[in-house]
């Protein structure tokens, strides 16, 4: 990907930005405040966890797509608020509800690399078997009453930054980025996902990184149901409804291309800020949730025809 | 060839015999599971998805899928009910309903062939559009109550065949002599096997999409009428995992998700055996939060078992050969 055409792809994520602001800025003024700015990094984390390890997937290539974050990000949820009622430790339960986020991202990885099945399809039955399970297990009702003190990490901010940003998403961010722009795992990720049979050939190891990418996506899905669990003090069996549709779209707003191999994890982040404060401004305007869920399904298209009419354009 | 072969060489015959031994399976555990009304009851059950999963065949036999076509289905059905409440002519009411299906199918066509989108991307985006849509076309209640005018396009029997059978039969007919005699079907297991071959030995492989989610849309739309002729109401929740049966059923019935392949027949299988094995879990007492992951489990599963069984076959061993 040149330079250039990065350069247009972000100016635009940040025109599309400064449109929503400004429509805030007349019709809710109340969207520029302190208190709304925590709220708005409040509800980022979430996304922000699930669409890093979405855009490491997808960067992976070979058709890498994970659909099935929002059930993990359920599951791992429901798992974690389980064992606290059961009384065991917060933090062991967050350890154990985080590598059983990351046994279930195995799987998928697992079938994909091993069985050379199709991720989109594999992932397609895992969305709707860890969904489904989530549902089933608690016949839809939340398990609620966990109790306040752990409550801290979802709930308190310092600086107005909520705690799970300063200790979870810029940390986990920083260390993503910079090992992929500065070691030789960020060059290979880059590699297998833009010509797998070169990177076999010179010997990389393309399967154990793709698992490793869906394991990865699997642990911070995970995170992002303990985050959940302790800022609603509560796991609903349906917290991750429609983040793949979110985090699929942030990623390929955010300048990664779907077929791997370009982009990166800034525009990703950079898209799941638009988001969320798109949301928060929406929610203050009182527009129903669901057009939401349209704007968002446009916006994965529009985004990725915007890819083919700048490539198009573009000087060979 | 020996007697395996001859077992599981078939797709149809397999998932046959899968049928009757989850039938005997459930008919142990629930005396009632084989009796005419639960069997009448699975069939009924099977009419939308038998249609759908036709058309997703045919997508799937392009390489691509088609996700979005549970919200074209409430999107449609909700046409089909104002037209049936309207009191609109009859052949108005049985026509929107395709109509607007194959609209729709072609926008999603656009988007994969003049927009170049992955066909994951486009239809996943959709559902989403649709979802919203069928939201702000009910407004958020139910249309239901409606009369029973399509009754009789629907109700009666020739021979003492159902109507709605003979419909689907139908179609599946025409799915047939598209796919086996007519240079459409090669076009389509042309693009679906190999993209870049079938474009250099031209094959029009833009209007072979246009047509298999066009055909999809139609299918998704008549299933739609049907829907709302017997149930006769529209909820926002109409068509819900519909998406997902249907590659199920396909996939069981050995297409391919990679393309290249279609089995007709054995994707009606595959819709059969789907739903027995959803109402017999119902029969024995699993609660129906259970389907979702049934199903999913049973996508998985199948896919494992291709896999498994292509690895043991000579072909596998060559196509490692040439990675």
């Amino acid at each position: 990907m040149t330079t250039a055409f990065k350069q247009i792809r972000f100016s635009g994520l940040l025109v599309l930005w400064l449109i929503a602001l400004m429509v805030f800025a007349v019709r809710a003024p109340a969207f520029f405040t302190l208190a709304n700015f925590t709220s708005v990094l409040q509800f980022s984390t979430l996304l922000a966890l699930v669409t890093l390890g979405q855009t490491l997937v997808i960067l992976t290539g070979g058709g890498g797509i994970d659909l099935s974050v929002g059930g993990i990000v359920s599951l791992s949820g429901l798992a974690i608020a389980s064992l606290i009622k059961a009384g065991t430790p917060a933090l062991v339960a967050g350890i154990a509800g985080v590598v059983f986020g990351g046994i279930l991202g195995s799987i998928n990885g697992f079938l994909i690399t091993r069985l050379r099945l199709l991720p989109l399809i594999v992932t397609l039955g895992t969305y709707y078997a860890y969904n489904g399970l989530a549902l089933a297990l608690t016949g839809g009702a939340p398990i609620s009453g966990l109790p306040a003190s752990f409550g801290l990490l979802g709930q308190d901010a310092v600086l107005a930054i909520p705690l799970h940003t300063w200790f979870l998403v810029a940390p986990i961010f920083l260390v993503m980025l910079f090992t992929l722009n500065q070691t030789p795992l960020g060059r290979w990720i880059y590699a297998v996902g833009s010509n797998e049979k070169a990177a076999r050939l010179v010997g990389l190891p393309v399967d154990a990184i793709r698992l490793g990418a869906y394991a990865l996506s699997g642990v911070l899905a995970a995170l992002a149901g303990l985050v959940a669990d302790s800022w609603l003090l509560s796991a609903r069996p349906n917290i991750g409804d429609n983040l793949e549709l979110l985090s699929l779209t942030a990623t390929l707003l955010g300048g990664t291309s779907i077929f791997g191999g370009s982009g990166g994890l800034a525009g990703s982040l950079a898209a799941v800020l638009f988001f969320t404060s798109l949301q928060a401004g929406l929610q203050m305007l009182n527009v129903n949730s669901i057009w939401q869920l349209g704007l968002v399904g446009m916006f994965l298209i529009g985004s990725v025809l915007m890819d083919r009419i700048i490539r198009n354009a573009e000087p060979k | 060839m020996n007697w395996k072969q001859w077992l599981f060489g078939r797709r149809e015959l397999t998932l046959a015999l899968a049928c009757v031994a989850v039938a005997a399976f459930f008919q142990f555990l629930s005396p009632y599971f084989l009796t005419a009304d639960n069997l009448t009851t699975i069939l009924r059950n099977s009419v939308e998805l038998l249609l759908v999963s036709l058309g997703i065949t045919f997508v799937l036999a392009t390489a691509g899928i088609d996700i979005a076509v549970g919200g074209a289905l409430g999107i449609c059905a909700i046409f089909v009910g104002w037209s049936v409440q309207g009191g609109w002519p009859l052949p108005v009411v049985v026509l929107i309903g395709p109509l607007i299906g194959t609209g729709l199918g072609l926008v999603s066509a656009t988007l994969i062939v003049q927009g170049k989108i992955p066909p994951i991307i486009a239809t996943l985006g959709l559902f989403g559009v649709y979802r919203a849509a069928i939201f702000l076309l009910l407004g958020g209640s139910w249309i239901s109550g409606l009369p029973d005018t399509l009754g009789p396009v629907v109700n009666p029997t020739i021979a003492g065949i159902p109507l709605t059978a003979i419909y689907i039969l139908f179609f599946y007919f025409l799915g047939w002599v598209v796919i086996r005699w007519v240079p459409l079907g090669i076009a389509i297991r042309a693009t679906g096997g190999n993209e870049r071959a079938a474009r250099l030995s031209g094959i029009s492989v833009g209007g072979t999409k246009f047509f298999v989610y066009g055909f999809t849309g139609l299918l998704v739309g008549f299933a739609a009428f049907l829907y709302v002729a017997r149930y006769r109401n529209v909820e926002t929740s109409t068509g819900g995992l519909i998406a997902l049966d249907a590659i199920v059923a396909s996939v069981l019935g050995g297409t391919s998700v990679l393309g290249g392949k279609a089995n007709l027949l054995g994707t009606m299988f595959g819709v059969l055996l789907v739903r027995l094995l959803q109402n017999g879990f119902v029969l024995i007492g699993v609660p129906s939060l259970w389907e979702q992951v049934i199903t999913g489990a049973l996508l998985i599963g199948v896919l494992i078992l291709d896999a498994w069984a292509e690895r043991r076959s000579p072909n596998y061993t060559r196509w490692l050969a040439t990675r």
